[in-house]
């Protein structure tokens, strides 16, 4: 039996198409498909796995509050001495398999790919409908590309990660609780008219 | 004729258009640029509620927030909206206003007899009267006073309109866009700090709107503001509250000025701003003065008056009065004169003031050292009765149809009181200003004493700019300022013209100036006590206009200074808030959000009855068209399960990756059992507790790896464990390498129980040789699942032979549907809850109705799970006597001895023949599918010694008692060989 | 509603945290008897004044944080991590 392409935890719900009132700005909403992988530095090992994640992947471990790119993969921090490494989705725990190999002995690693969905929502209006919901400050001089910042979004913890000035921002969620938050956003943007990839 | 009373210029309302409202189902007219209450007096309505316990006739008292009289229900149907202060409310075309709080018509209220009982309704009537006996409180007393006391109602139906939650964060928050504000921001603006600039007028310029002169200004000031790309001007926006660290909470009323909201607008957004800086540019409010008859129609705030003649073009009155205490408000009676009144009367208790010679040049008839000592009319004022200043008895009469009071202007100090800055007393104006600050917030204007509109904006634009300073910004040039004298606003400290007759300190709860002293006299001294004693200050103004007034008369019958006695904590919110703003979106399906497996889909497909189990929806069971009823189909599954082989989504559990060189010391002491001796391919049940040694958790954890462990949790304390782990890792031993990750969500799991278990599993597993010498009970390992990476874990909580797949979440369906394929031979059925809940209790392990918060490891019969050497959570406290008291309730199992007879979950366990005292409780209750009949788990006292006697099951809400056998919790296959099978 | 500046997140609203009270008290070792785990569970100072507490950023970093917060004011006055020290001012 071959493994099937794995369920998308807004398949039944995120309806390519326009949703809301009709604007010229509308927020535009796109669901990539990725790899997640969360890293754990050992306690004292920080040094090497920079090292290591320079090696493997070709970016510095960012600091607090920021994301990196590297060759084929960008990480964000998350809590002190973790990140989440993301890439486009590949084979089946293929980035975890990566990680955990470059990583041995220096973190623990933890695959997420199924556990976390990313939501991209960009355009003009993408500040002001997360106002609604977010409450950290998403203005130019408070944050901006290479920023991100786990919070709560509608009841939801959210991992929030500016890619670039549209602007642009990467929505992590819990898989399980993305529908309720997908609605949410729906109806946050509902003003500004959402447009669904 | 239409608008009698408009005057024909001036003004910020658009005469060239009209619009239409009604009240009280008659037909008005007015234009964009009224309020409800402009509109009503320009069309000569005076007479527009009745009050809340006198139900005496009242009439529009203000202009603004601080109105205690005019309250009004807005629309009808669902979106009707009581206690509308219509001297706020937009007049929009097809409005419709209702009067409220009367019985029969506005004009003849028959409750009005309560006005010729007030004797006896004064202070505490309520808490005096209505005492015994205590039943009577619920059933007759309050609908009693319910109805006649009261104010609007609300329409009892679901909100149709939308509100909205959102965030703002600015280096400046400007409260207030009169002088001050808009010169504050304009200061603030110019260093290039974010601004915000909230006003809850639907039109800046506070006080402006009342200078035709200065408009120039507030016109340049608005456009020099809108050029600000960081400025952000919010109209209809209240700030109700100031938190701490500079969190400040607005009401903007998106689209109340419209008869209902526009698609996908809301009606009202509640924001929550957070701010660097803060200036509070808030205003004043005009103090009443408490003389017999105050409350009559036609008596009118003097700066309200001056407000509808010049901002709304609208003459309140043709005859009128002015009773002043200080200069300030003399502008009143000018612009009332200007805008074609007569100006009957000026009445003042000073003996002699710079405004009162103008007032005299001008021709008005000036009364020095007189007070008004009556008001006389019926639904409207006729006239007032004047009398020398200190004397008594009654005085010459001057005849008016509206009377125009100050006694002077309470700065609006609520936001700096609510920031934690105290209150000081300003001898000059008789009034509470705000006292150094406590948060980073300053006062500017009106609202800190400074009066005057060219003083008002220097001191706003000083603020404005000290606060952008502070927020890290360079100061910028200064600002161009409006030239405007300042009015002398330090009033004759005049409180109370005592006489015959109710003199209200707040007119909108009928608190009169007398119930305050009979308060003080029964001991209800202290301002917080006395206020709460008498309602006074408690309404929708929150004694806006009165406040200061009652504390007044509070203190001279104390005998202390006012500035002593003090006034009650101000507390949000400073104005009425909707409470669908309070709730944002966050109602309905957006009150919690729902978290849904990723079998979701699939038990939707096989038709499943939802649960709730906390924030998760879970499948109760799955109805078969031939089950006929509930019960038929636990039963059903239940059996397949026993018999044969059953499916279920065990997905949420919580799940925490426990990983580290010190990750089996660290589970060591998180639970009460061991971990470090578990081999690496096993799983070990684990018994969590609290510190306090009451049982917190269980769950089983597997060893993935030597430094790896797999750890679940029940589902409803998924949180809470990952809480609990974390904060003794940072706090208790961070000497420990151990990293946690929650991978609830990644890992999705199929139980799969019964029999014919382990031929299903063969069909869906690959890679696992699954005899059980290979793979035995509590044996886990990493394997393929109908082609995807799995892993697979052999253990049970049905008692049955059992495994758990968990997969990576996005192929649970995947795996689920092979599952159900591999398993139709063998006659595989799906089971929910209910069947999971009916089998554990046949097995006798607890759950959460057991694990209750209250239960130890012995009462649960667990007790020789906890090692006897070294440390863990919960060690020492369990070893309390109160928690090893051998009387203490025990986990038993209970079947009743008629089949037929249900026992339920919650009946308490008495003794045949005793005195009824309870002995223990039903926690979980089923029907048994191996043994026909009703089953349960309970707490018993001496639960192990009874097992074998006979008890009653009493359910005295239903009148049930049903005689049960103690029997052991073990009630299916004791020795566990189906399991290991 | 306080702000609570996070070492590692910034300033975040009381919303994105929990809080786990007194973080002055030391847990016990194992062997120092009911009394002392009483006394670490259960007594508090619960003062009107500067306290030490544990705050846990669980929408943001999840880290368990020391906050040093004055019980009448809610001013703040230092936010450390859990494994650094915060000593309680006199006044």
């Amino acid at each position: 039996m071959s493994a099937p392409e794995p369920t998308h935890p807004l398949a039944a719900v995120a309806t390519p198409g326009r949703h809301g009132a009709a604007g010229d700005a509308p927020l535009r909403v796109t669901l990539p498909r990725r790899d997640l992988v969360q890293v754990m530095a050992r306690r004292g090992r920080e040094e090497a796995l920079a090292r290591a994640m320079q090696d493997t992947f070709g970016m510095a471990p960012p600091a607090a509050g920021r994301s990196a790119t590297g060759r084929d993969a960008s990480a964000v921090w998350i809590q002190p001495g973790a990140w989440m490494l993301t890439a486009p989705r590949g084979a089946e725990g293929a980035l975890a398999a990566r990680a955990a190999a470059a990583f041995a002995g220096l973190a623990a690693v933890e695959d997420q790919s199924h556990g976390r969905t990313t939501i991209i929502v960009s355009g003009p209006a993408a500040r002001a409908v997360l106002a609604r919901g977010c409450r950290i400050d998403l203005h130019p001089r408070a944050f901006g590309p290479g920023r991100a910042a786990g919070t709560q979004i509608a009841h939801v913890s959210c991992l929030v990660h500016q890619v670039d000035d549209a602007p642009s921002f990467e929505l992590t969620v819990f898989s399980t609780l993305a529908e309720p938050f997908f609605h949410w956003l729906l109806e946050a943007g509902a003003s500004h008219g959402v447009v669904i990839a | 004729m239409s608008q009698p009373h408009r005057l024909a210029a001036g003004g910020h309302v658009d005469r060239t258009r009209r619009v239409s409202f009604t009240f009280d189902g008659r037909r008005y007219e007015g234009h964009p640029g009224d309020t409800l209450a402009s509109a009503l007096l320009a069309n000569g309505v005076r007479l527009v509620g009745r009050s809340f316990k006198y139900h005496r006739p009242r009439g529009i008292f203000s202009a603004g927030v601080e109105e205690p009289n005019a309250l009004v229900e807005l629309r009808d149907g669902a979106r009707r909206e009581p206690n509308t202060r219509a001297t706020v409310v937009e007049l929009f075309d097809g409005l419709a206003a209702t009067s409220q709080n009367r019985r029969g018509s506005l004009a003849f209220d028959w409750m009005a007899v309560n006005g010729l009982l007030a004797p006896w309704l004064g202070a505490g009537f309520y808490y005096k009267t209505f005492m015994w006996p205590a039943a009577y409180w619920e059933r007759v007393y309050e609908p009693l006073i319910r109805k006649a006391a009261g104010l609007g109602r609300a329409s009892g139906l679901p909100d149709p309109d939308r509100y909205e939650a959102a965030h703002a964060h600015c280096d400046v928050l400007v409260v207030g866009a009169g002088a001050a504000g808009l010169a504050a921001a304009r200061a603030a603006g110019a260093t290039g700090a974010r601004v915000i600039l909230a006003e809850q007028d639907a039109l800046p310029g506070g006080d402006l709107l009342n200078e035709p002169g200065l408009e120039p200004w507030r016109t340049e000031a608005l456009a020099a503001l809108a050029a600000m790309p960081e400025v952000t001007i919010m109209p209809r926006t209240t700030v109700f509250g100031f938190y701490d660290q500079g969190v400040l909470g607005a009401v903007e009323r998106v689209a109340d000025h419209l008869p209902e909201p526009p698609p996908h607008t809301p009606r009202q957004r509640s924001w929550t701003i957070r701010a660097r800086e803060v200036v509070l540019a808030t205003g004043a409010h005009e103090r009443l003065i408490a003389f017999p008859g105050n409350d009559r129609p036609g008596v009118m705030l003097a700066g309200a008056a001056r407000s509808y003649a010049r901002r709304f073009g609208v003459r309140a009155g043709e005859n009128v009065a002015l009773f002043a205490t200080h200069d300030g408000a003399y502008d009143a009676a000018f612009a009332l004169a200007e805008a074609g009144a007569r100006i009957a009367a000026i009445i003042d208790p000073r003996p002699d003031s710079p405004a009162m010679q103008r007032a005299r040049e001008a021709g008005f008839a000036v009364r020095a050292g007189s007070v008004v000592s009556a008001t006389v009319g019926g639904t409207a004022l006729r006239g007032i009765e004047l009398r020398a200043a200190g004397g008594s008895g009654r005085g010459d009469a001057v005849a008016a149809d509206l009377l125009m009071i100050s006694g002077g202007w309470n700065p609006a100090v609520h936001l700096a009181s609510m920031s934690g800055a105290a209150l000081a007393w300003d001898e000059g104006l008789q009034a509470f200003v705000p006292g150094p600050p406590a948060q980073r917030e300053r006062s500017a204007g009106a609202c800190r004493g400074v009066h005057g509109i060219g003083a008002a904006a220097a001191d706003g634009a000083a603020a404005g700019r000290a606060a952008a300073i502070a927020a890290g910004f360079a100061a910028a040039p200064d600002i161009a300022l409006p030239d405007a004298p300042a009015p002398d606003h330090r009033p004759h400290p005049l409180w109370e013209v005592r006489g015959r007759g109710k003199a209200f300190v707040d007119i909108q709860d009928d608190v009169t100036a007398d119930d305050i002293r009979l308060a003080h006299r029964e001991g209800f001294s202290h301002i917080e006590h006395a206020k709460r004693y008498t309602t006074h200050a408690m309404g929708t103004d929150q004694g806006k206009t009165g406040g200061i007034v009652g504390a007044a008369v509070l203190a001279e019958a104390r005998g202390e200074p006012l500035a002593k006695v003090g006034l009650p904590r101000f507390r949000p919110y400073t104005s009425p808030i909707a409470w669908g703003a309070m709730a944002g979106e966050g109602v309905g399906a957006h009150f919690q959000p729902t978290r849904r497996t990723s079998l979701h889909a699939v038990h939707e497909a096989a038709g499943a009855v939802w649960m709730d189990a906390g924030i998760w929806k879970r499948p109760a069971y799955y109805p078969k068209r031939e089950d006929a009823d509930a019960w038929a189909s636990v039963l059903r599954e239940a059996r397949a399960v026993r018999e044969r082989v059953g499916i279920c989504d065990v997905s949420t559990l919580g799940k925490i990756a426990v990983e580290g060189p010190d990750a089996a010391i660290f589970l060591d002491r998180v639970y009460a059992n061991t971990f470090s001796t578990l081999p690496v391919g096993r799983a070990r049940y684990g018994l969590m507790l609290r510190e306090d040694g009451i049982v917190f958790d269980d769950g089983t954890t597997s060893r993935i790896g030597p430094d790896r462990f797999f750890v679940t949790t029940t589902t409803a304390q998924a949180g809470p464990v990952m809480q609990h782990l974390e904060f003794h890792l940072a706090s208790v031993w961070p000497e420990l390498d151990v990293s946690l990750a929650s991978i609830t969500d990644q890992w999705a799991g199929i139980a799969i129980a019964g029999p014919k278990a382990r031929e299903v599993i063969a069909g869906v597993v690959s890679g696992l040789d699954l005899s059980n010498e290979a793979f035995p009970f509590m044996a886990v390992a990493d394997c393929m699942a109908a082609g995807v990476p799995a892993r697979l874990f052999r253990i049970s909580f049905s008692g049955e032979l059992a495994y758990e797949i968990a997969m990576p979440a996005g192929y649970a369906a995947h795996v689920w549907q092979a599952a159900m394929a591999a398993g139709a031979p063998h006659g595989i059925e799906p089971y929910g809850m209910e069947a999971l809940g009916l089998l554990r209790i046949e097995k006798g392990h607890v759950a959460g109705s057991e694990l209750n918060g209250q239960t130890t490891a012995q009462d649960l019969g667990l007790g020789r799970m906890l090692k006897k050497k070294g440390d863990f959570i919960g060690r020492v406290l369990a070893q309390r006597p109160g928690l090893t008291d051998p009387s203490r309730p025990r986990l038993v199992g209970l079947r009743s001895l008629d089949p037929r007879r249900q026992i339920r979950a919650g009946c308490h366990l008495l003794l045949p023949g005793g005195d009824g005292s309870s002995q223990g409780w039903i926690t979980s209750a089923t029907q048994s599918v191996v043994d026909p009949g009703w089953i349960g788990l309970g707490l018993l006292r001496d639960g192990e010694a009874r097992i074998g006697s006979e008890m009653l099951a009493a359910n005295p809400l239903m009148g049930e008692e049903v005689p049960v056998k103690v029997i052991s919790p073990h009630m299916h296959d004791p020795e566990n060989l189906r399991v290991r099978a | 509603m306080l702000r609570i500046p996070c070492p590692h997140c910034g300033p975040r609203d009381e919303a994105e945290f929990s809080y786990r009270g007194d973080a002055t008290v030391t847990r016990p070792g194992p062997e120092d008897g009911i009394e002392a785990f009483h006394g670490y569970l259960y007594e508090r100072r619960n003062p009107r004044g500067w306290q030490v507490e544990w705050w846990q950023h669980g929408a943001g970093c999840r880290a368990f944080l020391k906050v040093l917060r004055h019980t009448v004011t809610h001013e703040i006055r230092a936010v450390a991590t859990a494994t650094e020290a915060l000593e309680v001012p006199e006044a």
